[in-house]
């Protein structure tokens, strides 16, 4: 029975408020002219690229902006009171009784030193002044609400003896333990896997309606904001420019910054044409370089006139409960948006030759990492050693010219499979073959020919770049390693290859940190590509980036590939991001293969159970798809000892499908079944029954 | 049907510290009559309703303009709550009319709702309406009807009876001794998806029972 609706004044009213950072320059306005509501048992989703303020905004709710933080304008009133111009000691008492937050990192949130227990118990204790035994059970209790397994024995244990979704899973306990009317969560799952990712979100979601807490959910995620969040604000440097409900936005987005986004977050799409990304052109200004007295959007915008570089719009009403900040809001037609010329590569069908050679090809390939054992016997080695079976049994081919995507869960053996391939990792047997040569050699011992065409795009820029070392350094020093070109000629060719990643030759001289991260990583491929190999590795190379940059650093990898025919192997953790990029996706769990077929059929049933319930756990920017809805339970088994049989059968949720419970799972390996020519199955049920399945997403 | 069904979770509250003038502004900005005054923890100590605010003219009658707004400046929630002890509370998983019976006992027209001393949550006359309106299907489109049936087993079962027979739904319903005739019930229902006259039609052919009323 639907209940008699009532309306309440909202938990959270922030209006106009302004926030400034003072620093040697000066102050630095990073939030201005914010105004949104919160209310009770809806989550307002805040959402943005890096640096656009959404943080800042969380923090000066609670006015935890740090020393030179300060709220320069406006109101943030929650329940009626003004926080704004409170004392550290008032807002201490609310931050712990009525308002509560959850960070990205919950390994930052958790004491290391304390049991679980005896945090939870604590804000008890503390806030509450329960006695000690009493709020040891009240926390159990929450631990159990969070769906912690064996929540008893957990409260004894430290924060590292637990997986990172259970941490989180306990930083939410906490924040839960006082009953606030708010919460605040700044990308709380950011850290996470996204099967552990939607398990949290699930929690999230009961939680809200349970407690009848307001929450204020910042992500950087369109898909997460499409599954928790009742309400969006879309954050650009340091101003809202689009207030309204899930739906309205993501249904008409009315602002062309939100529409931009739209157009480069890569979708689950059925067709690789379906998700072609569009990336914004230009990049946020900091903010210093904001431009004053006019639309902050207008440079990037492809609407703009000489009234937005010469007048500021204001957040206006377009529709019921609706607001964006853009004079034309009524005028633009988001669906007859023509990208501009150049934004994206045009990729021209390369022609099928008939049956080519595998560049690569891997049999049987196992990589284990040798563990210390505790035992006695070690100590004269006469132990049995204990193996981390990182890559166990991986066979697969890559036809050049082609980019293979290998997806999974963090520990599954993705990064030691890249690495085993380049060298960095000896393979304990198998074999391994690129272009008819053995590489189950250490990269020390390969010749410089073989190294010169296997190269490796990494994930985090910072750390592979010489920070003393200038971009034209770092990128020509393959070229005269390799002797790609004359020494004379390494200068041009450097500002060549700076060109084709999009950047100019002013370039050449700077250092790593004059630069963004987009720009790092766009140096990173182009000292990827400087020899010319035939083979680049790619490990997560766009999962530091914002999405308007990550969906340009794609297109330029598929121009790039498209040029220089190269082939890649392509390593994800986002399902929608490899959907867009692969023509072959290869699933990984537990260091061996589950799944491995063509992009088209990897996304359609038939399924592997692992694969289904990855697809089913990603988030989705729309909130109107349907989605199945499969949550794996447990966390990935140990590497040191991979389950019997199948090595997912202690969370396969279809295991029900075989007679006798599955029974065969645990005893016996699966075999590969054929879905087609190039798609295979590791799986017991049969196929028959696997191609009877559901497809896991469908819009509507 | 519990308290925790219809309480309002997370009320506005306020410390003893506050002044009046604050309290009253955010009564007025966040609606509400009632406010729980709380220490750290949220533990309860007192309320604070428009009543307690009215400070009586006597008070005042010696003071002079001026000091008059010193005095009303200077007035601190504490001062004018009703304290702790005096104040009428009850349990989450207390049954509605049970406490609906504490409200009309007391004359209270709210009841801080706690759970160890601590406020969870409050209920008021209005989440009480709001009950009753849900109860009697209030909220949903539907033909009301009004019964009036003898104090006996068994009568309400042929009402239902007949109302099953046809393929109808009831969507709520309540029923109550008639007032000033102990020998007899009304009942009231609340029948989705039906025509009017077709419920009255076949109401009319339950044998010792009046319809008093269907709109």
């Amino acid at each position: 029975m639907t209940a008699t609706e009532r309306t309440h004044p909202p938990i959270l009213k922030v209006a106009n408020a302004a926030i400034s950072y003072e620093t040697r320059y000066g102050d630095v306005e990073a939030v201005r002219d914010v105004s949104f509501d919160v209310h009770r048992a809806q989550t307002f989703g805040v959402v943005g690229e890096s640096g656009c303020g959404k943080s800042t905004v969380a923090f000066g709710i609670v006015d935890f902006l740090g020393p030179n933080g300060k709220i320069v304008g406006g109101s943030i009133k929650f329940q009626g009171q003004e926080l704004v111009g409170r004392s550290q000691e008032e807002l201490r008492k609310l931050r712990g009784d009525q308002i509560s937050m959850v960070y990205q990192d919950p390994m930052q949130a958790l004491n290391p030193s304390v049991t679980i227990g005896d945090q939870l118990a604590e804000v008890l204790t503390v806030h509450r002044g329960i006695p000690k035994d009493e709020a040891w059970k009240k926390s159990i209790n929450m631990l159990d609400r969070v769906y912690m397994p064996d929540s008893a024995n957990v409260m004894n244990r430290y924060p590292h003896q637990i997986s990172g979704g259970q941490q989180q899973r306990v930083v939410i306990a906490m924040a839960l333990l006082n009953n606030p009317a708010l919460l605040i969560m700044d990308e709380p799952t950011t850290a996470l896997d996204v099967t552990v990712e939607a398990v949290v979100l699930d929690l999230i979601e009961d939680l809200k309606h349970d407690f009848d807490t307001a929450i204020v959910y910042i992500t950087h995620d369109l898909g997460v904001v499409a599954r928790v969040c009742n309400f969006v604000g879309v954050m650009y440097a340091g101003e809202m420019v689009e207030v309204g409900s899930v739906e309205s936005i993501y249904g008409n987005p009315l602002h062309p910054y939100t529409q931009g986004l739209m157009r480069c977050v890569p979708k689950l799409g059925a067709t690789k044409e379906s998700s072609i990304l569009y990336p914004i052109r230009g990049r946020v200004p900091a903010p210093k370089d904001r431009p004053k007295g006019a639309c902050i959007f207008a440079p990037r915008c492809d609407y703009a006139t000489d009234r937005c570089y010469n007048e500021k719009p204001s957040l206006r009403q377009i529709e019921a409960g609706h607001n964006a900040r853009c004079f034309y809001s009524e005028e633009i037609d988001a669906e007859g948006w023509e990208p501009p010329k150049g934004l994206v590569p045009e990729i021209t069908p390369v022609v099928e030759e008939a049956e080519r050679e595998p560049i690569i090809r891997l049999q049987n390939l196992k990589t284990y990492y040798e563990q210390e054992s505790s035992s006695l016997l070690s100590l004269v080695g006469a132990a049995e050693p204990m193996y981390v079976k990182a890559v166990d049994d991986v066979s697969l081919e890559v036809p050049p010219g082609k980019t293979l995507g290998i997806v999974g869960e963090s520990g599954c053996g993705k990064s030691t499979l890249a690495k085993t391939i380049i060298g960095l990792e000896t393979p304990r047997s198998g074999e391994a073959e690129f272009l008819g040569f053995d590489i189950t050699a250490p990269v020390s011992q390969r010749d410089v020919d073989l190294i010169e065409e296997l190269q490796m795009v990494f994930q985090n820029p910072d750390s592979t770049m010489n920070p003393s070392y200038s971009v034209g350094q770092q990128i020509g020093r393959p070229l005269r390693r390799f002797k790609a070109v004359p020494g004379d000629q390494v200068r041009q060719e450097v500002i060549r290859l700076l060109n084709a990643v999009r950047l100019d030759g002013s370039y050449y001289s700077r250092l790593p940190r004059q630069l963004s991260g987009g720009e790092k990583q766009r140096v990173g491929i182009a000292r990827a590509f400087a020899s010319r190999p035939d083979l680049v590795l790619c490990d997560e190379p766009v999962s530091a980036l914002d999405v308007s940059v990550q969906a340009a650093v794609l297109n330029l990898l598929m121009e790039i590939q498209n040029e220089y025919d190269t082939t890649m192997m392509f390593i994800a953790h986002d399902l929608s991001v490899v959907r867009f990029f692969s023509d072959y996706v290869a699933v990984m769990y537990l260091g061996h293969l589950v799944e491995i077929g063509p992009a088209e059929e990897i996304y359609a049933p038939p399924y592997q159970p692992y694969t289904e319930a990855l697809l089913s756990a990603v988030p989705i920017p729309d909130p109107t798809a349907d989605q199945k809805h499969i949550r794996l339970s447990g966390t990935v088994p140990s590497a040191l000892n991979p389950p019997s049989g199948c090595v997912f059968h202690t969370r396969c949720p279809r295991r029900d499908l075989l007679p006798d419970g599955g029974k065969i799972c645990e005893l016996e390996t699966p075999p590969w079944q054929y879905n087609s020519e190039e798609h295979r199955i590791y799986c017991h049920i049969p196929i028959e029954e696997l191609r009877k399945m559901e497809p896991v997403v469908t819009s509507r | 049907m519990f308290v925790r069904d219809y309480m309002t979770r997370h009320p506005v509250m306020a410390e003893p510290s506050m002044s009046i003038v604050e309290a009253q502004g955010i009564m007025a900005e966040m609606q509400v009559r009632h406010l729980p005054v709380v220490e750290t923890g949220k533990r309860l100590v007192g309320l604070v309703t428009r009543q307690t605010m009215r400070i009586p003219p006597t008070e005042l009658a010696s003071l002079n303009v001026w000091e008059i707004t010193r005095f009303l400046s200077n007035l601190k929630l504490e001062d004018v709550m009703v304290k702790r002890a005096n104040v009428v509370t009850t349990q989450s998983d207390v049954a509605l009319e049970e406490a609906a019976q504490i409200m009309i006992a007391n004359k209270v027209g709210c009841l801080p709702v706690l759970e160890d001393d601590v406020v969870i949550g409050i209920i008021t006359e209005i989440d009480m309406m709001a009950q009753l309106a849900d109860l009697l299907g209030g909220n949903v489109p539907g033909v009301r009807a009004t019964i009036r049936m003898p104090n006996k087993k068994g009568e309400l079962a042929k009402v239902t009876g007949a109302i099953s027979s046809q393929g109808w739904g009831i969507y709520a319903s309540g029923g109550v001794r008639t007032p000033k005739d102990p020998d007899h019930w009304d009942c009231v229902l609340k029948v989705r998806d039906v025509p009017k006259e077709d419920l009255l039609a076949v109401l009319k052919t339950i044998e010792g029972q009046e319809v008093i009323d269907v709109r």
